[in-house]
């Protein structure tokens, strides 16, 4: 029965395939094509991550150590769960948004093959199945990134592409010197190096972990290799939101996470000078994103380069090496998700409805589009970090755990941390308060004489989003015990 | 999973404003009317339920909520508060409605209003550090949009001064926050002393940081120097009945988590009292100077808020210097800050009623519209008693409390020598600051019921108003104002009770005898002040700050406070949107180009025989190859031949698992 572990991964890009090929010449048709293929998707990815089956699913074997294999373990759980989910949503509302971007069959095609790919990293039991994945990833979100085939989009299409393929290969040199150095390349909560083998050679190991976490790191946009993530702004905003907000930059995530806590191990680089260079390269990032952010007025790139900020928290939180600070990572990892989505799709709706997509074009909004704007309203201060939303529990994980790991550069990481806090305050409020209180100069009724609430298909994500988070922000113990289950090596 | 322990009466006191904001915002969409009664109802059953929480006793705790758990309480210190926040909130509501009857988005004032209220109780009902600061922050965000609700320019700026503090000081005690639970190891209220107590020798140093770092936002709440420079602006352009609340109970939140870090964590601690004397002193006095110097009366009465928050600070700073027995200490800050609580109440709703008929509040516009308004003029007089300290009313029982600390401190010392002069020079600059206090407070009485407009119309039309108030709002000024000499005439049957109810928070253990209140010793204290107030109100107020102006030929008030003293224009604007950002965009910019240039050299060499291909990127936005594209066939693209790539790729594993399953 474990071969079942491999469907969910195949549906979606077979589908996308044939979606591909078919061209659904109605909208319609392809709608409830292109719906029931990723709810199935979901459904059974949802089983697997449920039930947990136990068995690997190996799909071809080359060598001994070799082989392209799937299994299902904590963290396939939660990368899974929150890429299945926020697939289905943001589905559902690129077929509203996507009317006026066109060639939708070639858009929907990648966007279902995609999903598959995700699944493939997600379920990925060794570290050459997800190096597959992660390249074919890239290859698979590309021609969503250059959607609209205009010079801005080509031109970030090769950059994301130049920077991910390149970066692929840095961390590929690195699972080649684990496959000398280690037992295996399965994935093995503790490392799977061989100390035996390693005597001697923990400099050279750890410059292997150097090159593994930037070149994974590429995709989680660290310093000084984000900045395809912001030019990629160019693409349709469901793409911003799910790939580039969630699924693409969270498998770096993802794939960072597989690196320290399941090959290298965190006690081997705990303490390491390696470990320094990496805390180092997070915390500068971590301000630099939200600086950036704070001085772009395109909102689409300055969400883009809040994403940047926010995925070195997680980042941060990982190189901590600890448990805890692994526990802090993933909460971020969720949180962020959901709340980065919710405000991307808030920029797409202002685009779609009004082709606005600066912040001194909003003014006034907040009566305009109002159930929009308190969706990014209340998205915004979860992720300042308000209490008692979403951002604050996964910020004060992060921070405890830092205090907690007794390095001396967590300190300098909480205080990146509380600055990036400012500056979040900064670049978010700044488009709540121009929404809301317009200056009284404006003539903001005939400005926005036509600005409305998009319809049903956009709200009802956004809106279920928002619901989520302030649920979850409320009540976020049920997650952070399933964090600290899996950062313990027990799940 | 909701974890009972009996008292359920807690959580409902901050959740039941919280839900019926919003419920208050849907009726109002409806009927204005309605809304007004829903939102004084809801106030009404707050004031009811907090009274029916003295009859109960008990924790409230809920597990997990927002990860590390909630705890209330209900026990002395914090059924005061509570009292003493919900009964305020209903006077306000009360006079809200008259008050914003010609405003617009009162909708919107309703909804944010009852938030900051919930938001409030979770604060003073909060057993842990953890609850308290949720609720502190969200207090702080919703009370944001209090203070801009009139949305002029002025109030749009001191909005911004007030949010931007605000978001400084929490983060800032969030940092503290993280040092405490690391240290400590607990963030609940009553075991924070035990465990500070267990700390081994030689970590003082890293909690007096992490207590500083906490002590940050509370202080930032509550105005203390050098924090307060948000506080005078904020208080003068927000709506009256958001200044009475914003004085009367959102700043001794920030006393509050003063309290709880000075009287478990530094308990009976000499640096940290010292620290806290230090800074109270400097709170009490720039506030004074402020208040004789402001030319608007709101704004004297904000200066005069955070000149008492001052007084309020030197008895905490006093509690720790006095060590195991400072019940004295503990008495005078607990009633001191009820005391100021109730008066500013009352002052400000004063100010509310005034700034329905002259729309300018400063001195000038706003002189002898108290003329022939017995009722007012009487209200007035009442509080403005109380602040100042005249024995008989209840400003001076406290006041006399926290200087008879001082007193019995220096008393202590065996010479006039060293530190004893310190305390001699504390106790004689808090005599003058109540004496500057009396004078301000002069200085606003005479102004607003003594003289006459210097424009004999505007008199007339201000005398001509005898209909100047609506009977509920006289009915709660009145209300308020009879509190004070009531509680001061008879001091030992009512506030020596209430000291004794709260004084258990902050480890006091009661005083050995009663106070004699009204002995000569005490009375000198008071009668000092007085006087001193007096010739400061003659000598400075009338001399130096009023200038006959030619052209009506009558002495009006005038502005001598030099502009350079403002230390928010000068040091802080400047200093965060300067200074900061600039440093901060040049670090940024030398780190974008870091990768841009390795980018450019990259390309450089790639394109090094057809120099005319490569132009760098000159757009910010979107890094592109300036010069125009060759319309060229997509099969030589590189995105195709990726293409291609992949759907290779993806077809050879498809093979490779079609053979595998074969197999």
């Amino acid at each position: 029965m474990s071969f079942l572990l491999c469907i969910p991964i195949i549906l979606p890009i077979l589908g996308g395939l044939g979606l591909l090929i078919a061209k659904f010449k109605e909208r319609i048709k392809r709608q409830i094509y292109v719906a029931s293929i990723i709810i199935v998707d979901m459904i059974l990815s949802l089983i697997f991550i449920f039930t947990v089956p136990d068995q690997k699913f190996t799909l071809v074997q080359f060598t001994d150590t070799i082989s392209i294999t799937l299994k299902v373990d904590g963290m396939s759980t939660i990368f899974g769960m929150i890429v299945s989910i926020l697939w289905v949503v943001a589905t559902f509302y690129s077929f509203e948004y996507m009317k006026h971007e066109g060639k939708e069959n070639k858009f929907f095609g990648f966007f279902t093959m995609s999903m598959g790919v995700v699944m493939g990293i997600a379920f990925s039991a060794n570290l050459i199945t997800m190096y597959l994945f992660y390249e074919l990833l890239t290859v698979a979100t590309l021609p969503l990134v250059m959607h609209s085939m205009d010079q801005k989009a080509s031109s970030a299409g090769r950059k994301y592409v130049i920077y991910s393929i390149t970066g692929a290969s840095f961390g590929f040199v690195a699972i080649m010197l684990l496959m000398n150095y280690g037992v295996s390349l399965d994935f093995v909560y503790g490392g799977i190096l061989d100390m035996a083998k390693v005597g001697g050679m923990e400099h050279l190991m750890l410059a292997a972990f150097i090159l593994a976490f930037f070149g994974f790191g590429v995709k989680a946009a660290i310093f000084p290799f984000y900045s395809w993530l912001p030019s990629a702004g160019v693409a349709p905003t469901p793409v911003s939101a799910l790939l580039h907000a969630v699924a693409v930059v969270n498998a770096g995530i993802f794939a960072i996470t597989r690196v320290i806590y399941y090959s290298f191990g965190a006690d081997f680089l705990r303490g390491s000078w390696a470990q320094t260079v990496v805390m180092v390269a997070t915390i500068i990032t971590i301000v630099f994103g939200s600086s950036m952010a704070l001085r772009t007025k395109h909102i689409k790139r300055r969400l883009a380069y809040s994403t940047v900020s926010n995925l070195s928290y997680m980042l941060f939180s990982l190189t901590l090496m600890t448990p805890a600070g692994m526990v802090g990572g993933l909460t971020h990892m969720l949180f962020h998700s959901v709340l980065k989505i919710t405000l991307f799709f808030v920029a797409g709706a202002i685009i779609y409805k009004t082709g606005r997509e600066y912040v001194d074009e909003i003014e006034g909004f907040g009566r305009s589009m109002p159930i929009t704007m308190v969706c990014f309203t209340i998205c915004s201060l979860g992720l300042i970090g308000l209490p008692p939303l979403m951002g604050f529990t996964s910020k004060w994980t992060i921070a405890s755990a830092a205090v907690e790991s007794g390095n001396p550069l967590s300190y300098a990481g909480i205080g990146a941390l509380i600055v990036s806090a400012l500056l979040t305050t900064l670049y978010l409020m700044i488009i709540v308060i121009k929404a809301y209180f317009p200056g009284k100069d404006l003539d903001v009724k005939t400005l926005n004489k036509d600005v409305k609430d998009p319809n049903m298909l956009m709200t009802i994500p956004m809106i279920a989003l928002t619901a989520v988070s302030i649920i979850i922000g409320v009540y976020p113990t049920p997650f952070i015990s399933v964090f600290e289950t899996i950062a313990n090596g027990l799940f | 999973m909701i974890i009972l322990e009996t008292n359920v009466l807690l959580l409902l006191l901050v959740a039941f404003p919280i839900v019926a904001a919003f419920a208050g915002y849907i009726i109002g969409r409806k009927s204005k009317k309605v809304r007004d009664y829903f939102v004084i109802a809801v106030t009404a059953v707050e004031f009811g339920m907090a009274i029916g929480l003295c009859f109960t006793s008990g924790d409230f705790f809920w597990k997990g909520f927002v990860g590390y758990g909630l705890h209330f309480r209900a026990d002395g210190f914090r059924l005061i508060m509570a009292l003493l926040a919900s009964f305020i909130w209903l006077m306000t509501t009360i006079q809200s409605r008259d008050y914003f009857a010609q405003f617009r988005n009162r909708n919107r004032y309703y909804l944010f209003m009852l938030l900051t209220l919930g938001a409030t109780m979770g604060i003073f009902l909060s057993a842990n550090l953890y609850t308290t600061f949720i609720f502190f922050e969200v207090m702080s965000f919703t009370s944001y949009v209090l203070v801009i609700h009139e949305e002029t320019p002025e109030a749009h700026d001191a909005g911004r001064s007030y949010v931007g503090f605000a978001v400084l000081g929490g983060l800032v005690t969030l940092f503290g926050l993280f040092m405490l639970h690391n240290i400590l190891g607990t963030l609940e209220i009553d075991q924070l002393a035990a465990a500070a107590a267990a700390l081994p020798e030689g970590s003082f140093g890293t909690l007096l940081v992490a207590g500083l770092l906490t002590l940050f936002g509370f202080g930032v709440k509550a105005g203390m120097y050098p924090l307060h420079t948000w506080l005078p602006q904020s208080y003068r352009f927000a709506p009256a009945p958001a200044t009475a609340l914003l004085s009367a109970i959102l700043s001794k939140a920030g006393i509050f988590g003063m309290l709880v870090i000075s009287c478990n964590i530094f308990l009976h601690d000499y640096t940290w009292g010292m620290i806290m004397l230090c800074l109270g002193v400097l709170t009490m006095l720039t506030g004074a100077m402020l208040a004789v110097f402001s030319v608007n009366i709101k704004r004297t009465l904000a200066c005069s808020s955070m000149s008492q928050i001052g007084f309020i600070i030197v008895g905490i700073g006093m509690q720790g210097i006095l060590g195991e027995h400072n019940a004295i200490a503990v008495q005078g800050t607990l009633l001191h800050l009820m005391n100021h609580s109730l008066i500013k109440l009352v002052l400000f709703m004063g100010i509310g009623v005034i700034f329905l008929h002259v729309k300018n509040l400063d001195f000038n516009t706003v002189r002898g519209f108290g003329r022939k308004k017995p009722v007012l003029m009487g209200v007035f007089g009442m509080a403005i008693l109380g602040v100042i300290g005249m024995p008989l009313w209840n400003g001076y029982i406290s006041k006399t409390l926290i200087h008879e600390s001082i007193v019995e401190y220096i008393a202590m010392f065996p010479s006039m020598t060293g530190m004893a002069v310190f305390f001699k020079i504390v106790e004689a600059l808090f005599t003058f600051a109540g004496g500057l206090t009396c004078a301000y407070m002069l200085k606003v009485f005479i102004a607003v019921f003594v003289e006459k407009n210097t424009d004999p119309e505007e008199q007339a039309r201000m005398d001509a108003k005898k209909k100047y108030m609506s009977w509920p709002t006289t009915i709660c000024l009145i209300v308020g104002a009879v509190i004070l000499p009531v509680l001061g005439v008879i001091p030992h049957l009512t506030m020596d009770h209430i000291a004794a109810v709260g004084e258990g928070f902050m480890h006091g253990h009661g005083l050995d005898h009663a106070v004699a209140y009204f002995s000569w010793t005490n009375l000198k204290g008071a009668v000092a002040s007085l006087s001193i107030g007096v010739i400061v109100y003659f000598l400075i107020v009338r001399m130096c700050l009023m200038k006959r102006d030619i052209t009506i030929g009558k002495r009006v008030y005038i502005d001598v406070w030099p502009r350079w003293m403002d230390i928010e224009r000068w040091i802080y604007r400047p200093g965060l949107l300067r200074i900061l950002p600039f440093v901060g965009a040049f670090a940024a910019r030398a780190a974008y180009s870091v990768a841009d240039v390795v980018i450019t050299g990259c390309k450089r060499i790639l394109f090094y025989n057809r120099p005319e291909k490569f132009v760098a990127p000159l757009n910010n936005e979107f890094g592109t190859y300036n010069i125009e594209r060759k319309p060229k066939r997509i099969s030589n693209s590189l995105a195709y031949s990726l293409l291609l790539f992949g759907i290779g790729i993806i077809l050879a594993l498809f093979f490779l698992l079609i053979s595998t399953l074969v197999r």
